[in-house]
C-alpha cells in the first residue's frame, strides 16, 4: 500500500492554531486587505476534548486535516469525476480545473474539512501540499508546528515510529489515512 | 528595490520578537517561518503579522484632533506641521524647567532604543509595562542575587536535566510566550523526564501538558513556597553547600527563625493547597537535580514583591541559581556607547510616582522606571504634562483605564487640557488615539530598521538581533527612532551628532567587530552561543554588596518586609462577602496585551485560527448554584466597575474566581469592533487609589481584583 499520512501527537499538540494560519498562508487562502473573521477558509481545525470534574481534569487537543480516506466519500459524491486518491501517495486531491461546484462532496465528506470558493465557484482542502512534498518538502503544517507534534511520511513508517517511540496509536481516531498518537 | 526571497528579521507581534524568516514575492510578504538559525519557532501571531501588515486599518499619514479629545476627530496635516507641534511644545516645557513632565511609553527593543536615547538627553522619563509586569522579580532578584532577570528570563527549559522539575506558578508560558521555542523546550524535556509542575487558580494550555495542575487561591504562591522553604529546610534536604558556600553569613539562621511556624500545615490554610502536596513537592525539588521556576501572573496576583523574595529564597536554598535548569542570571552583550551618554533624570528626584502625596512611601520599594500605571494620578496632580504613547495603548491596557480616560481629557489652564499634549503613535488608529492630539503613523516590523539587545536571555541570547525592512512601508509611514532623533536633533543636538538609525547603530556594533552590513550580511543575528553556567565561581561572588545571595532584607526591617510575608493580597481578604470571587484574566497565545496588532487582526479574531471573544469562564459548580448557563449574559461588578458579558461554564477554574481573558474591549477598527468581547480594566482599580494595598508593599495584584457576579 502506498499511502502517505501525517501522524498527530496529542501528547504535543497545545492547540496554539499556528499550522492553520501557516497553511493559510502558503496555500494563499486569505485575502490580506479584506478578510473578515469567521470567513477565511482553512485547511486544519483544531480540536479538543476536556473530561473530568474539577480538579481533577484533563484537556488534550489536536488538529484535524483532510483524512485523505481510504474508501473517500467525497471521490464517489462527486460527479464531475473531480476527485481523485491519487495511486501514488493515497493523497485525496480535487482538481479545481474539473469541479463544477455541485458541493456534493461537502456534503458527503464526514469531516468537514472541505472548502468551497464561492467567487470561483470550486472546492478545495488539504492535499498534504502536493507539490511541495515532490519537490523534497514537508507539509507546510508539519514544519510550522510550534511543538513538533506533526510528522510526516509513508503511513507504515510512521506506525513504526509510532511503536518505537512507546506511542499508543488512537485507533478509533486514525480511522483513514492520517495517524493519532499519544504518550 | 523589490525584495524576493527568504529575508531573515525580528518578529514583533508580541514582545517576545523572535527571530524570523520573511518570504517576500514581488515586494509582497508572503510566508513567515521561525529562524532555523535562532530558535527555529514562530507562534501563531507571527504567523498571522501579514494580516496585520495588510490591514486595510493601516495609518498611513499624520493626523491632527479637530474635535474634543475622546471624540475621535482628525484631520490630516503633513509631518512638518506635527513635529513642528511636537518641537514647540517640547522646547517650551524644557525653558520653563519641566522636561521631567515629559513621558514616553513604549517598549524598549533594546538598551539604547533611540527613543529612550532622546528622553534621557532630553531630561524626560520612559514608561513601560516593564515595572508593571516585572518590577517584584527584578527587584527581588537585585537584592538577593544582584541580578536582573525578569520575565524574559526563565529558566533555559531546554537545559534541564532529566529528573528535573518545571515549575510554572502563574505563569502562561503556552501563552504568554518569552520565545516561541519555550512550548517545544518544555515538551521536549518532559520527554527526557522532567516534570512540569503548574500552580495556577486557572486550568491553563499548560496545566493540559502538566504532570501536576495545583488549583492554588489567588496570592497563596507566596504561602506555598514559604511551606516547601520550611519542609526542606526542617527536613535538612537544603542544599547545604550551597547554602554555606554562598548565603551570607547569618541570613540562613535568621531564615531558620521566620519561617519556623510556617509549616506547610499552616501555610496550607492560607494557600488552600494541601500540606501534604506542599510536603510532596518540597521532597521532590529537593531531589531533584534542578528545579527552574517561571512566575508572572503569579506576581501580579498579590503581594509580588513578597513572593519574588520566596522565590529567590527557594532557589537560594535548593541551590538553583545560574545552573542548567535553574534561574540563569544572563550577562549584558558588550555593545559600544554612543558618546556623550546621556544620563537622563532622576527617578528619584523627579519621577511623578514620587512627587504626589505619597512620596515618601514609596521609599521602601523603588520601581525601576515610572510605573504605566500612575499615567492617571500624574496627569491629576500636574507632574505629567506630554504624553507620547508608541506602541502603547493605555486606554485599554490600564488597570482603572476610566481614570486614565478621565484624566486625559481634565481641563487645565487657559483652555488647554491637563495634560498638554497627547501623541499616539501607532500602525492603526487604537483605543488611545481617540484622545490624542496627534497621530503618527508608524512602520510595522516588517518594513523598519531596529538593533534588538537587551538581557532577554530566551530570545537574544547573549547576542542581537537585526530587524530589517521586508517590505515598503505604505504611504507616509516613518518609524518612530527615526522621528525621535529628529526631535533630538531639534531639541538636545549634542546628543544627536549621529547622520540617522542606521549610523547610530553602526557606532554600538563596533563594539562587536560589526557594523549593520556585516550583521545583515550574516543573516542578521549574533551570539556568543553560550549563557554559561555558575559565573559567580568564576567572578568571586554574585553582585551582592557581599558578594553572596542576602536572604534578610534589612532595608524593609522598618515595614516588616525583611522576610517575605505569608499572606493573601490584602485586597483579597476585604469585602468577601460583597465580592465573593476573585477576577483572574489570563492569556492565550492568540493575543498579546491589548494591542491592535492582534486584535484588530483578522486571523488572530477568527474562531477557526484565533480567539473571537472572551466570556467569562466560572466554575459549572457554582454556576449551578447560581442558576447560570453556559452561555449566559451576566453582570461582573467589582469595588470600581461593572461589565456584561457572556457566561462560559467549565471545569477548569478554582469555584471561587471569575476568568477573563485579558485584552479585548476595543471599540476601534474594522475586525475588532467585529469581535466581541469585554475589557477587564474597566474591573480594576485604578493604582493610586488603592496604594496602600498595592504598590508602597510591592504588591501588584493590578490584574486582578473581587468580584460579585449576577444573571
Amino acid at each position: 500500500m502506498k499511502q502517505l499520512s501525517l501522524m498527530i501527537d496529542l501528547s504535543r499538540c497545545i492547540g496554539c492554531k499556528t499550522c492553520i494560519v501557516a497553511c493559510r498562508n502558503f496555500h494563499g487562502l486569505v485575502d490580506y486587505e479584506a478578510a473578515l473573521p469567521n470567513e477565511i477558509p482553512f485547511y486544519l481545525r483544531v480540536e479538543s476534548k476536556r473530561e473530568g470534574v474539577y480538579p481533577e481534569i484533563s484537556v488534550n487537543s489536536w488538529v484535524v486535516p483532510c483524512q485523505h480516506c481510504k474508501n473517500a466519500l467525497c471521490v464517489k459524491a462527486c460527479k464531475s469525476d473531480a476527485i481523485t486518491k491519487d495511486p501514488d501517495t493515497g493523497i485525496v486531491r480535487i482538481n479545481k480545473e474539473k469541479c463544477s461546484g455541485e458541493k456534493d462532496c461537502i456534503e458527503a465528506c464526514p469531516y468537514g474539512v472541505i472548502q468551497f470558493n464561492k467567487q470561483e465557484n470550486y472546492a478545495h482542502k488539504c492535499d498534504l501540499c502536493f507539490d511541495l512534498i515532490h519537490a523534497g518538502g514537508t507539509p507546510v503544517c508539519v514544519e510550522t508546528c510550534m511543538t513538533d507534534a506533526i510528522s510526516f511520511g509513508e503511513k507504515q513508517t510512521l506506525r513504526q515510529q509510532a511503536k518505537d517511540e512507546g506511542k499508543e496509536i488512537l485507533k478509533k481516531m486514525s480511522a483513514q489515512s492520517i495517524l493519532y498518537v499519544h504518550n | 528595490m523589490k525584495k524576493n526571497g527568504w529575508i531573515p528579521t525580528v518578529c514583533y507581534q508580541c514582545k517576545a520578537e523572535c527571530a524570523i524568516m520573511v518570504r517576500v514575492e514581488d515586494g509582497c510578504i508572503k510566508e513567515v517561518r521561525g529562524n532555523p538559525k535562532a530558535r527555529g519557532k514562530a507562534c501563531v501571531k507571527g504567523m498571522a503579522g501579514i494580516s496585520l501588515e495588510y490591514n486595510k486599518d493601516r495609518l498611513t499619514q499624520p493626523l491632527k484632533r479637530i474635535g474634543k479629545r475622546g471624540e475621535g476627530k482628525f484631520k490630516p496635516v503633513s509631518w512638518d506641521e506635527a513635529l513642528e507641534i511636537i518641537t514647540d511644545k517640547l522646547k517650551a516645557l524644557k525653558d520653563r524647567g519641566e522636561a521631567h513632565k515629559l513621558t514616553a511609553s513604549f517598549f524598549p527593543h533594546s538598551i539604547t532604543d533611540p527613543k529612550w536615547r532622546f528622553l534621557n538627553a532630553y531630561g524626560g522619563f520612559i514608561n513601560t509595562a516593564l515595572p508593571h509586569c516585572d518590577s517584584a522579580k527584578i527587584i527581588s532578584c537585585i537584592k538577593t542575587m544582584g541580578g536582573v532577570p525578569n520575565h524574559h528570563i526563565p529558566p533555559a527549559w531546554y537545559t534541564v536535566p532529566k529528573d528535573g522539575i518545571m515549575i510554572l506558578a502563574g505563569r502562561h508560558a503556552f501563552g504568554g510566550l518569552d520565545d516561541a521555542s519555550v512550548p517545544v523546550h518544555i515538551l521536549d524535556a518532559k520527554e527526557r523526564g522532567a516534570k512540569l509542575v503548574v500552580i495556577d487558580p486557572i486550568f491553563t494550555a499548560d496545566a493540559a501538558k502538566a504532570d501536576w495542575w495545583i488549583p492554588i487561591k489567588p496570592a497563596g504562591d507566596t504561602a506555598f513556597f514559604l511551606g516547601m522553604i520550611h519542609h526542606i529546610i526542617t527536613n535538612n534536604l537544603y542544599n547545604k553547600k550551597f547554602v554555606d558556600n554562598w548565603v551570607r553569613e547569618g541570613d540562613f539562621d535568621k531564615l531558620k527563625n521566620y519561617i519556623e511556624d510556617k509549616t506547610p500545615k499552616a501555610m496550607s490554610k492560607i494557600c488552600d493547597v494541601p500540606a501534604a502536596d506542599i510536603k510532596k513537592l518540597a521532597t521532590e525539588c529537593a531531589k531533584a537535580p534542578s528545579v527552574g521556576v517561571d512566575s508572572f501572573k503569579g506576581i501580579m496576583l498579590g503581594q509580588a514583591l513578597d513572593f519574588g523574595h520566596a522565590w529567590t529564597i527557594f532557589l537560594a536554598v535548593t541551590g538553583n541559581i545560574d545552573n542548567p535548569g535553574g534561574q540563569p542570571l544572563p550577562d549584558l552583550t558588550p555593545m559600544a556607547s554612543v558618546e556623550p551618554v546621556p544620563a537622563g533624570p532622576d527617578l528619584y528626584e523627579l519621577g511623578w510616582h514620587r512627587t504626589g502625596k505619597d512620596k515618601d512611601s514609596f521609599s521602601n520599594y523603588s520601581f525601576i522606571m515610572e510605573p504605566t500605571w500612575y499615567q492617571a494620578q500624574a496627569i491629576k496632580n500636574g507632574d505629567l504634562k506630554v504624553l507620547i504613547n508608541s506602541e502603547a495603548n493605555p486606554a485599554l491596557t490600564e488597570m482603572g483605564q476610566k481614570e486614565w480616560c478621565d484624566a486625559v481629557c481634565m481641563a487645565g489652564d487657559n483652555d488647554e487640557y491637563k495634560l498638554e499634549l497627547l501623541v499616539s503613535y501607532e500602525i492603526m488608529l487604537s483605543e488611545t488615539s481617540k484622545y490624542a492630539d496627534l497621530v503618527l503613523p508608524d512602520k510595522s516590523y516588517f518594513e523598519r530598521w531596529e538593533l534588538l539587545y537587551m538581557p532577554w536571555f530566551y530570545n537574544f541570547e547573549t547576542g542581537i538581533l537585526l530587524r530589517q525592512p521586508v517590505v515598503e512601508a505604505p504611504g507616509e509611514c516613518r518609524h518612530s527612532n527615526n522621528v525621535f532623533i529628529e526631535l533630538g536633533k531639534r531639541l538636545v543636538p549634542e546628543y544627536f551628532t549621529f547622520k540617522d538609525d542606521l549610523e547610530y547603530y553602526d557606532i554600538q556594533l563596533a563594539g562587536l567587530g560589526l557594523s549593520v552590513k556585516k550583521l545583515q550580511d550574516m543573516g542578521g543575528l549574533w551570539s556568543t552561543r553560550t549563557m554559561g553556567f555558575r559565573k559567580y565561581e568564576q567572578s568571586g561572588g554574585f553582585g551582592t554588596p557581599s558578594g553572596k545571595l542576602h536572604l534578610y532584607w534589612e532595608d524593609l526591617e522598618g515595614v516588616n518586609q525583611a522576610m517575605p510575608r505569608s499572606g493573601l493580597a490584602q485586597e483579597y481578604e476585604v469585602d468577601i462577602d460583597k465580592y465573593p470571587f476573585v477576577l483572574i484574566s489570563y492569556r492565550t497565545i492568540f493575543h498579546s496585551g491589548a494591542g491592535q496588532w492582534t486584535h484588530n487582526n483578522p486571523q488572530l479574531r477568527d474562531t477557526v485560527s484565533g480567539f473571537f471573544d472572551n466570556p467569562a469562564l466560572i466554575n459549572k459548580s457554582v454556576a449551578t448554584k447560581l442558576n447560570i448557563k453556559d452561555g449566559d449574559n451576566i453582570t461582573i461588578t467589582s469595588r470600581t466597575g461593572q461589565i456584561k458579558c457572556k457566561a462560559k461554564l467549565t471545569e477548569r477554574i478554582r469555584p471561587d474566581c471569575i476568568g477573563l481573558a485579558h485584552g479585548f474591549g476595543s471599540t476601534v477598527g474594522t475586525t475588532a469592533t467585529i469581535g466581541q468581547g469585554v475589557n477587564d480594566n474597566i474591573l480594576i482599580p485604578d493604582a493610586g487609589s488603592t496604594l496602600n494595598w498595592q504598590d508602597l508593599v510591592g504588591g501588584e495584584s493590578h490584574v486582578s481584583t473581587r468580584v460579585r457576579i449576577e444573571k
